[in-house]
């Protein structure tokens, strides 16, 4: 019994205090951390690559008009996996080391948008093209409409296709 | 006897009650047997051929057949295959015999059955409802086609759920509806006299997220992967492992060596950081808290080696259909040896320290008793089982990812207490050690993922299992059309061990009761119902979360 309890104890001071003092002292996240995904929007050619495999549904493509293309991250349902970098075909989405993502500035300072100039003809040379057809869009128009911002309660209207 | 073997015998056996038997794969029997025969069937593979019940599974394919499918899945562990048993059920009269009387496991399971899809299993000895709210419509089956996904029937005020009567004479002991040591909702009720447990009933489910409902109507093939993730915070990867190998099989997809191992070494990661987290669990639950600090301490550099491979902490997000997305990069396989060798070595001072410390083994030896029978008969997995002397490891018994090639033993011990579950653990973490070290040393060169350039066929199906560090996981993918499955089915191996409870809890002291539900590594499902038994009357009641707000639950004549 007590050479039990020497050894836990010993097992309880050899490494002495270990707990950081946090957010005083940091503890940065590994080379290849999947935080806060960082979207540039001088890259994107709007191929809706990213919303096809996204499991969250957090991207939504909405075509405003023949030559716009709006593209719609809600952040609040990212689930921080990193596919949308991965199949960006242009690299315009990069998984950068930022976790401290909480917010005081309500609900829209989750959400962000970038419009897109589109050419004429949408699907040439703009097409995205998975690694594998599981990872084809099935249906055209994508499926924005089901998302919804917030709880059921939401004012938020979902976006409906044009 | 082989799978194929198997199949010729029940064919054999029951003539035309046998439709058709396919061996598409020497680990995989499917047999397709008439309604009325199910029983029979179950009993034979159940009694005679010593097969082990894992889980039952009903399909709306009202849409291509006009029918329900019914699929009870058994394990054949000696001989290492499975075995799923389909049969077809009309629409006009959604019924099936039950097989619960002669297979107690089946029993939570066609409940399921008969809440998601609305097949009644006639003759089942508890018929209440299981995974569906109380106040949920009684005709409205989440998972039939024509259901859509996210429908919010309104709710309904002052239902409650059917419970089990106490034996005569016994109080009830509400446990819950947040399990006050696991941080997590449970709602027991444990039945006791003076000290002494005479019983227990369980509701749960009050939180079912719908998951394969999402996986059927909504993702794609590549999208299921992350949500799979989900089911679980702490053992997330066995369940994406589980899914992709499943459609794996299904469409005949090859996986390259590489991704094989690399799978291995995460589920082996993942299973020494699962281990960790109980053993402090314990601890904490009888009142050492110096285990808890201790083995998080030791936890903390796993849970950082594991963000630096996969980049996140938990919830690694590494598998698809058809391999991994990362690889585990050749420059830092030596930090992953240095890990391991510090948590080797703090470990086994722990475990050369536990069995002299008397306040530990006085809580943990000889309570929590689970007979080997009961544990068998109810379908206990994972070191639930291997703690009752059940020699079953999906690992060894049915290999999948690399396992066949590397050495993996199995921790059994027959002392059915809660003792006996704990060595079961610290003897895995240590093995888990091992095989992590042998797959780096062995790990071949070559791509993590196969390439695949069709689409896959609709109607074809997959079993895949793997050992969680709770025990076997279980996926059955049939493939369907527009890029999703048409059914996906899980088994989580809490599902399996909570009806085992019950039985574990009886003659224990109600103080050991904490410990005993802590043994098997629970992972529960949320509960946002309490229930107050007013001691003068002994009436029994369930207060909704509204009268809760309110404070409605105080007694009248405060």
């Amino acid at each position: 019994m007590i050479a039990s309890k020497l050894k836990e104890a010993i097992l309880c001071l050899r490494p002495g205090l270990v707990t950081l003092k946090y957010p005083f002292q940091p503890h940065p996240p590994e080379e290849d951390f999947r935080g806060y995904p960082e979207v540039d929007a001088d890259k994107c050619i709007g191929c809706g690559g990213c919303a096809a495999v996204c499991p969250a549904r957090a991207i939504m493509i909405q075509d405003i008009d023949q030559n716009t293309r709006r593209i719609v991250r809600l952040l609040e349902r990212c689930i921080f996996c990193g596919r949308c970098a991965d199949v960006c075909p242009e690299d315009a989405i990069t998984m950068t080391k930022q976790f401290e993502l909480s917010s005081d500035m309500g609900r829209e300072d989750m959400e962000s948008e970038c419009q897109v100039f589109m050419a004429t003809c949408q699907r040439c040379g703009r097409c995205y093209e998975p690694a594998t057809p599981l990872d084809r869009i099935m249906q055209p128009g994508f499926r924005h409409d089901e998302i919804k911002r917030g709880g059921q309660d939401s004012p938020y209207e979902p976006v409906k296709p044009a | 006897m082989s799978a194929q073997q198997l199949g010729e015998s029940v064919k054999q056996r029951f003539g035309d009650k046998v439709i058709s038997f396919s061996v598409p794969q020497p680990d995989q029997l499917y047999l397709t047997v008439t309604s009325d025969s199910i029983v029979p069937v179950a009993e034979y593979l159940y009694k005679d051929q010593g097969c082990r019940f894992i889980i039952n599974s009903g399909t709306d394919r009202r849409q291509q057949r006009g029918k329900f499918l019914i699929t009870h899945f058994f394990a054949q562990d000696k001989e290492k295959f499975y075995i799923a048993v389909h049969t077809e059920v009309d629409e006009d009269e959604p019924q099936i015999d039950s097989i619960t009387p002669s297979v107690p496991a089946a029993n939570w399971s066609e409940r399921e059955t008969r809440d998601m899809v609305g097949v009644v299993p006639t003759g089942h000895p508890d018929p209440r409802r299981l995974v569906l709210s109380d106040d949920w419509p009684e005709d409205l089956f989440p998972l039939r086609w024509d259901v859509e996904h996210g429908v919010k029937p309104p709710s309904v005020e002052g239902v409650a759920p059917e419970r089990l009567a106490p034996p005569e004479g016994a109080s009830v002991v509400p446990i819950g509806p947040y399990f006050p040591v696991l941080e997590e909702p449970a709602y027991f009720r444990v039945f006791v006299e003076g000290e002494e447990v005479v019983g227990a009933d369980y509701r749960g489910f009050y939180s079912h997220r719908g998951v394969e409902k999402l996986g059927c109507s909504v993702l794609t093939y590549n999208q299921i992967p992350f949500i799979a993730e989900r089911i679980c915070g702490i053992c997330g990867f066995v369940h994406s492992c589980s899914y992709c190998q499943a459609v794996e099989r299904a469409a005949g997809i090859e996986v390259p060596p590489r991704a094989e191992y690399i799978r291995t070494i995460m589920l082996e990661l993942e299973r020494i950081e699962s281990h960790t987290l109980w053993l402090g669990i314990a601890g904490h639950i009888i009142g050492f808290d110096t285990v808890l600090m201790q083995t998080w301490r030791m936890r903390e550099p796993l849970m950082w080696l594991c963000e630096r491979i996969s980049g996140n902490r938990k919830t690694y997000g590494m598998n698809l259909v058809g391999g991994v997305r990362r690889d585990i990069k050749p420059e830092i396989y030596d930090d992953i040896r240095q890990v391991l060798t510090d948590i080797e070595r703090e470990w086994q001072e722990l475990y050369d320290a536990i069995p002299g410390d008397s306040t530990l083994m006085a809580r943990l030896q000889g309570t929590g008793i689970l007979p080997t029978e009961v544990a068998r008969s109810l379908g206990a997995a994972g070191p639930t089982a291997r703690g009752s002397g059940l020699a079953i490891d999906v690992r060894v018994d049915h290999p999948f990812a690399a396992y066949d090639r590397l050495e993996v033993t199995k921790c059994v011990y027959d002392g059915c207490d809660n003792l006996a579950r704990t060595l079961v653990r610290l003897d895995e973490t240590v093995d888990s050690i091992k095989i992590i070290r042998q797959a780096l040393q062995d790990m071949p060169e070559g791509p993590i993922m196969a390439e695949i350039d069709e689409e896959i066929p609709a109607g074809c199906e997959g079993m895949s299992a793997v050992e969680a560090p709770r025990g076997e996981v279980f996926h059955w993918v049939l493939t369907g059309t527009e890029n999703r499955p048409e059914r996906w089915r899980v088994r989580a191996p809490t599902y399996a061990n909570l009806q085992n409870v019950p039985p574990m809890l009886e003659g224990n002291a109600l103080a050991d009761v904490p410990i005993c539900i802590g043994s098997y590594d629970p992972c529960f499902s949320c509960t946002e119902r309490m229930e107050i038994v007013d001691v003068n009357s002994g009436q029994v009641r369930v207060y909704s979360q509204e009268e809760i707000l309110n404070g409605d639950y105080r007694r009248q004549d405060d």
